[in-house]
């Protein structure tokens, strides 16, 4: 297709339709490339970097000279970076588990239980949407000092128990599952607990796939919450991004471990979006169309 | 309830079975939402009211100060009084009303070259979109190496501007950095609500001879509005919270001399540095009450659906 049209583009006798149409394909092409090297030229540069030497790093050659893994080796072990990962790890994991099994457990109800009140308490849960972090945030902060669940992760697995968009996603999923199933499962005698936990959690197991991925996302990137619940002192508390905050602002111009810390917290989210990206996708299109 | 049941066993035995199992769905029904309702309860709707409160109180680190009851508005007052906060509305509004119509274009513009049948379009996506779902802690760390006085930016531009360190570049450079890793989430919402316009209407357009440019203008943006009036709110309220990034950039600060100071970053420090919580809680209520007005505005105006 290409060939034709170089060619094509050297014919002088050729109709005005179509020559447009080829400056219509070099702008398209060309507007392409501009905006591929404002996205991919950042992180190309950020790798780069972080296999640089310090020395090497005032000069701007993309392909590091002499070529060292030593800002990698030293943010993960000097600098603490596999605590920090080891403890993000710790808490996207169990936040991720127990808010969907929570999502699961009330959205499952909401959809197909009945019992007095359900309407009022649902509006409810869609209310919170309309609560920001940034007002709860003192509020939260006096609560959980008080009960002594600040400067530990306490505090944080408690107030992420529960998302109001999971749940009603997952309410949303379990209301397009065909009552069949249930009706089955109750004539085979399975209590209310037993039809959830053997019959409909299976069920609905792409809807929560698609969730934990956004769930374990937001929770190894959340950086306000570990900030002021557990934020300053104890550094063996640190996450991932707090880790790198406090790097940043400590070492600043050790630029190659910056740049291999800075890619160390991205890692992760890079290989789960390489792997479930359809999730992604259609999750952020869905949550836009249904918000 | 429960006293009323055993004088109805003169009922048939198939209607009271009927109940038992009415009431037993109810229990499980209660039984499966009480812990997500006590959660959403103590951490969400219980914080609205407590947050109100304690805007009215000399609140500090131990709580209430002793010896002082409810001050009135006066928490309201100290906030507006404060040429810091002044400053980080200023701050806050010229950050939004500038990044998010850069957000719009550049992702109505990677949306349109993703929709025009180019090769690789869903790598060309999913690469658009993956700055979105980096760390805010990770790509600041990267745009403070990247816009350094000795940075690539520089070396490209041929400049020597270090444009977090000076005032009259600080907010900005933040504005480029969201509008860039931002416009990745926009480009999927625009992707969505260009691929729901029927195609009858550009055949229509060809057929007319009208030009791309003007098919753009007059047929595609037009049809966009929906598109465009959700992205403005939902990405408008998310601005107004612009925290994370400030708050790196600066060291905490909101500096350089206040240039970076932002809504959310005066809660943070009037609470945790200052150990103001009374004025601090203010200042979230006044922040919670803006984005209400915003999302009443939007339910008003486009109902809560269809992008497309």
């Amino acid at each position: 297709m290409l060939q034709t049209s170089t060619s094509a583009a050297a014919d002088p006798y050729l109709p005005s339709r179509a020559r447009s149409a080829i400056v219509g394909k070099i702008v398209l092409y060309g507007l392409l490339t501009a905006i591929a090297l404002l996205y991919f030229t950042p992180f190309i540069w950020t790798l780069s970097t972080s296999l640089k030497t310090l020395p090497d790093t005032a000069n701007f050659n993309f392909i590091p000279h002499p070529f060292t893994t030593a800002a990698w080796k030293s943010v993960w072990t000097d600098y603490d970076f596999k605590r920090y990962a080891l403890n993000s790890l710790f808490l996207a994991v169990v936040i991720t588990t127990l808010n969907l099994f929570l999502a699961a457990l009330g959205g499952y109800a909401f959809a197909r239980l009945r019992f007095p009140g359900r309407e009022i308490l649902f509006l409810l849960v869609l209310g919170t949407l309309m609560i920001p972090d940034q007002l709860r945030l003192i509020p939260v902060f006096v609560m959980l000092t008080n009960w002594h669940l600040i400067g530990n992760f306490s505090g944080y697995i408690l107030i992420s128990l529960v998302s109001a968009v999971n749940l009603f996603f997952m309410r949303q999923y379990f209301l397009t599952i065909p009552k069949d199933f249930e009706e089955a499962a109750k004539l085979d005698g399975a209590g209310f607990f037993k039809t959830f936990w053997r019959v409909m959690l299976p069920l609905a197991a792409p809807a929560i796939a698609a969730l934990a991925i956004l769930q374990f996302q937001g929770t190894w990137n959340d950086f306000f919450w570990p900030l002021i619940l557990f934020g300053q002192g104890n550094e063996d508390l640190y996450t991932m991004q707090l880790g790198l905050v406090q790097f940043t602002f400590t070492y600043q111009t050790l630029w190659p471990q910056l740049m291999a810390g800075s890619i160390i917290a991205i890692l992760p989210i890079l290989v789960i979006f390489l792997v479930f990206q359809r999730f992604f996708i259609a999750g952020v299109t869905a949550a836009g169309i249904k918000g | 309830m429960a006293t009323t049941t055993p004088t109805e066993t003169s009922g048939s035995p198939k209607r009271d079975s009927l109940l038992g199992a009415r009431v037993r769905e109810a229990g499980w029904g209660y039984a499966f939402v009480l812990l997500p309702m006590v959660i959403f309860g103590i951490f969400f709707i219980y914080p609205l009211g407590y947050a109100i409160y304690i805007s009215f109180y000399e609140w500090g680190i131990l709580g209430k100060a002793p010896g002082t009851g409810n001050v009135g508005a006066e928490n309201y007052r100290t906030l507006f009084d404060d040429p810091i906060f002044r400053r980080a509305i200023r701050n806050t509004i010229e950050f939004t009303v500038v990044v998010v119509p850069l957000e719009m274009a550049l992702g109505l513009l990677i949306a349109l070259v993703i929709n025009a049948r180019i090769r690789g379009r869903l790598f060309f996506r999913s690469a658009f979109y993956f700055p979105s779902l980096v760390s805010s802690a990770a790509i600041t760390a990267i745009a403070i190496y990247i816009l350094n006085a000795n940075g690539l930016l520089n070396a490209i531009i041929g400049g020597n501007q270090a444009w977090f360190g000076d005032p009259s570049t600080a907010l900005w450079s933040i504005v480029g950095l969201n509008a860039w890793t931002t416009a990745g989430t926009v480009m999927l919402f625009y992707l969505a609500a260009l691929q729901s316009i029927s195609t009858d209407v550009y055949e229509a357009a060809a057929i007319d001879g009208t030009s791309t440019w003007r098919t753009f203008w007059r047929i595609t943006f037009p049809l966009l509005k929906p598109a465009h009036f959700f992205v403005l709110v939902v990405f408008g309220i998310g601005a107004l919270k612009i925290f994370d990034q400030s708050f790196i950039v600066s060291g905490g600060t909101g500096g350089p001399v206040y240039s970076t100071y932002t809504v959310v970053l005066y809660i943070y420090n009037e609470a945790f540095k200052s150990a103001n919580f009374g004025v601090a809680a203010s200042a979230g209520v006044v922040m919670f009450v803006a984005i209400l007005l915003l999302t009443l505005i939007q339910r008003a105006t486009v109902g809560r659906t269809d992008i497309g």
